[in-house]
């Protein structure tokens, strides 16, 4: 039918939704980053005359530190995360019985989907000074101030969410594995773990980098989390945007902050599509 | 005085990018005839049946229904019936809400949908399972309800997407009688789309065998058998034994011969084929007939040698047997109707006439 | 070490592994349960001596939290119910046709899903400031339009494109036009699917932070934003008692979902068990 070859226009709601509410204030937030900064005043000037500088201060080591510790901590928690997440979904997959395992992967989701705020108040209240567990921690002398504490306290927050994501990335990836594959490995002379380690773990690598960069696209936007449990001595990036706006008004600045943070999911989203499906898809 | 043609295809092409999926065909069909369409997937049955149902317009060539041009009708605006292989039986909708869907929208009266609505369920056998949920129905009561559904609508035109593919094989004989005995009581023009030869040659009057987006052949089904026009036709229709060789004295009137490429000579009817044309011949496995050695009286055909037995599989009706022949390895079918069964290493005697030897061009040489 | 006995142990180790990490994942949750009803008025060492239900009392004639939670109700359901008819729109008129960029156009629609909320919602203050929208409503529905329309054209998309084109087709040959089709036979199949983006959808609305941060103001605040700010200042255990309400309801939510799709169909079942 010639109707098949023209779009019905019945798309175009949505697309001006996203012309007004997506791409007209992206493209205003590239050109504020690009304004200069006038201290005292909310927002750039009219008009103000454009600069680099915005984007120039990010390297400043004052700046370049909340990248850094962005970064090492979502790294750390991705890496952790897809680890613990292993034996986790294969024990789901593999060992639960039907019953047990609809089971298991109800409380997956539900933990994916709980409130990000109810699982930083959690996990505040569990592990921090002031909880329950205080007293415990301080008597094996654990100082719940230091900040080592503190970057484990949010990591332990982001794991909270990788963990069960990671799993039902996992459970689905083990899921397509065919087990009579290990079984021929293990008649073959193998130990279980070097079956696993041999055979399910190459066929199972797209979903393992799959679970890993989710995770860890998943951390580096972390807002919520770090502002919590990090108590204003770990701050991520999106925290660092907050504070340009809610603390000094430097509207040009947080500007900038979001377009290399934009940018830098963006690289994460594209690696995850291009590299998992492309390359290893046989 | 020849019918006016209920659909008539003249020299339609359709394209999917490079590929031409439908190739200028054309054929037609007559009120309350039956026609498949046969082949391989990928053949262009399929598109040429979304071509008359209107899901696809053609690039070229056109296409009429009782006369009647569709070139730019949208599948609602051609009253034609469509049998979806799967079904498609709506299942939010009970079954009789699927019967009278094709008449809600044909504007018909309440009280006219109902009568027509049991009507329906009574000439496919279900008085009583309108209420009911096609997914609480086995898979033949599905088929059925959708034939229903189909003819509920008097279309001038019955399409059938293979029908009886998505049945088991015994399901599937029954109710191949009961859907010809359906479709002849409703006097209904059928065009079926099938893959399956049996399916092909146990509902349809004339079967159209297609290639490669071409028509190979048309006929009825059983000159088709007899006579295929192509060695794509009478491989895909019924099986062969293959030899090659080379045609020789095609100029000396109805018969002629072929030298196998081991050497052998072979009787056969002239095929019209020039001197030295290398050829494929095929013969069809119930047509050799086979004896003890000194049977002469048995074996017939003007092409006679000695073999020796080298399997037998017994099929109930039949017994295959496969045969070492001076032609190479021959698969031999005979039926179990009293006649001799050899057995495995037995020596015996092969024959088959020179009007049984189907011979075509080989296919690796230029036509 | 015989391999068998390496086996045993890496064996031993992942079940040991496995049980540290359902803890790690467990606790916090029972922790802050057992929290929320304790009867107590300071924060004391486990298990409370009593339980009671002071803490959701204190909730519930707090008109802070009140407040917030009126507003974010109504926030979801306005941001839903434009996103939803949105995205039924999108769906319908991108299902079973091809045109010159689809995919890219879909794509793009699915764009706001991988953005940094951060960013989003630092992007619309700036933007809506500028064009003066000064309504803390009105500025906080654009934000969870946009955070929530790319869940309702996904789940609609993925409902439709689940339906096997002869469905629609078996309607048209009937006699139906493509309109009536849609209405008569497709959407009535993906209406399961439909909904089940909408509770998505839904869900992310009462549950952002990022977003709603930026655009929120002293006057107009939703329920999360209300959580944080009093979670910030003192430790008061109502907070524990909202917190394990939202959590029956994520539960309830997840029931919801398996009675309408199955968990199963929802992450995808594999080919293997």
């Amino acid at each position: 039918m010639d109707s098949k070859r023209r779009p019905n226009p019945l798309f175009l709601p949505a697309a001006g939704l996203f012309l007004l509410l997506f791409v007209l204030p992206m493209a205003g937030l590239v050109v504020e980053s690009l304004r200069t900064y006038v201290p005292g005043r909310i927002g750039s000037a009219e008009g103000a005359p454009f600069t680099a500088a915005n984007y120039a201060e990010l390297v400043k080591p004052s700046f370049a530190v909340f990248f850094f510790q962005t970064l090492r901590l979502s790294l750390a928690a991705a890496l952790v995360g897809v680890f613990c997440a292993l034996p986790l979904a294969h024990w789901t997959a593999r060992k639960l019985s039907p019953r047990w395992r609809t089971l298991a992967i109800g409380f997956f989701v539900t933990l994916m989907f709980l409130s990000v705020l109810v699982r930083t108040y959690a996990l505040e209240l569990t592990f921090g000074a002031v909880g329950p567990l205080g007293p415990a921690l301080r008597a094996i002398g654990i100082s719940t101030n230091s900040r080592g504490y503190i970057e484990i306290l949010v990591a332990a927050g982001l794991l909270h969410y990788i963990i069960p994501m990671s799993t039902l990335t996992l459970l689905a990836t083990f899921q397509n594995v065919d087990p009579r594959l290990t079984d021929a490995a293990q008649v073959l002379g193998a130990p279980a773990w070097k079956a696993h380690l041999t055979i399910t773990l190459p066929l199972c690598i797209r979903g393992i980098l799959a679970a890993f960069l989710f995770g860890f696209t998943f951390s580096i936007s972390a807002f919520v989390i770090p502002m919590i449990l990090g108590k204003g001595r770990v701050l991520f990036i999106s925290n660092l945007i907050y504070t340009r706006f809610s603390e000094i008004a430097n509207y040009p600045s947080g500007a900038a902050i979001s377009v290399v943070l934009f940018v830098l999911a963006m690289l994460l989203v594209y690696v995850m599509t291009h590299l998992v499906n492309k390359r290893w898809a046989q | 005085m020849p019918a006016e043609p209920i659909i008539r295809f003249d020299s339609v092409t359709k394209s999917f990018g490079a590929l031409a999926a439908v190739d200028g065909i054309s054929f037609a069909a007559v009120a309350g005839e039956t026609i498949a369409l046969l082949g391989p997937s990928g053949c262009g049955k399929t598109t040429t049946l979304r071509l008359i149902a209107g899901f696809e317009d053609p690039d070229r060539g056109t296409i009429e229904i009782a006369g009647e041009s569709m070139i730019g009708k949208r599948p609602y605006e051609r009253n034609v019936g469509l049998l979806f292989q799967h079904y498609a039986l709506f299942p939010h909708m009970t079954v009789a809400e699927n019967i009278a869907y094709g008449l809600r929208h044909r504007h018909w009266p309440k009280a006219e949908i109902a009568t027509r609505t049991t009507e329906m369920l009574r000439l496919v056998q279900l008085d009583g399972f309108g209420p009911r949920r096609p997914q609480q129905l086995s898979g033949g009561q599905q088929q059925r309800v959708a034939l229903a559904r189909v003819l509920a609508t008097k279309p001038r035109l019955v399409l059938l997407d293979e029908p009886l593919s998505a049945l088991d094989a015994k399901l599937r004989e029954e109710l191949r009688l009961e859907l010809k005995q359906i479709l002849a009581a409703t006097g209904s023009t059928t065009i079926v789309v099938t893959h399956d030869q049996d399916e092909a040659m146990g509902l349809a009057d004339r079967i159209i065998v297609m290639n490669r987006g071409r028509i190979e052949q048309q006929g009825a089904p059983a000159e088709i058998y007899a006579k295929p026009a192509s060695r794509f036709v009478a491989s895909f229709m019924g099986r062969s034994n293959w030899l090659d060789g080379t045609a020789k004295a095609t100029h000396r009137g109805p018969f002629a011969n072929v030298v196998l490429d081991n050497g052998l000579i072979l009787n056969i009817a002239n095929p019209g084929l020039a001197d030295d044309t290398p050829v494929s011949l095929g013969i069809r496995p119930e047509r050799i007939t086979l004896g003890q050695p000194a049977d002469e009286d048995r074996v017939t055909g003007a092409n006679q040698f000695g073999g020796q037995i080298l399997g037998v599989t017994d099929m109930g009706a039949e017994t295959h047997y496969r045969v070492t022949s001076p032609a190479g390895p021959l698969t031999v079918v005979r039926p179990n109707s009293g006649e001799h069964r050899f057995t495995a290493g037995e020596p015996v005697r092969l024959g088959f006439c020179a009007e049984d030897c189907l011979v075509f061009p080989h296919p690796a040489a230029p036509r | 070490m015989t391999p068998r006995r390496a086996d045993d142990i890496i064996r031993f180790l992942c079940k040991l592994m496995n049980c540290a990490i359902v803890l790690f994942l467990l606790t916090p949750i029972i922790v802050t349960t057992l929290m929320a009803f304790d009867a107590r008025d300071y924060l004391g060492p486990l298990p409370p001596p009593a339980l009671s239900f002071r803490w959701f009392t204190a909730f519930f004639s707090d008109s802070y939290f009140l407040k917030g939670l009126a507003i974010s109700l109504k926030l979801a359901a306005c941001s839903v119910a434009i996103s939803l008819t949105a995205g039924i729109a999108t769906a319908y008129a991108t299902d079973q046709t091809t045109f010159r960029g689809k995919d890219a156009l879909i794509a793009f629609f699915l764009s706001p899903l991988v953005v940094p909320p951060v960013v989003t919602g630092f992007a619309l203050l700036l933007f809506l400031s500028k064009i003066g929208v000064i309504d803390g409503f009105a500025r906080l529905l654009c934000g969870h339009i946009i955070i929530t329309i790319p869940y309702t054209i996904r789940a609609t998309l993925a409902a439709l494109s689940g339906i096997d084109r002869s469905y629609t087709e078996a309607a048209l040959i009937l006699g139906a036009t493509k309109r009536r089709a849609f209405w008569d036979v497709t959407f009535p199949l993906a209406r399961t699917g439909i909904i089940s983006g909408a509770i998505f959808a839904f869900a992310i609305s009462m549950d952002d932070v990022a977003v709603s941060i930026m655009l929120t103001d002293a006057k107009t605040y939703t329920l999360p934003i209300a959580l944080i700010s009093s979670m910030r200042a003192n430790f008061d255990l109502s907070i524990a008692a909202a917190s394990v309400m939202l959590m029956a309801m994520t539960v309830l939510l997840i029931v919801i979902l398996e009675k309408l799709i199955g968990l199963n169909r929802a992450i995808g079942q594999g080919v293997f068990r």
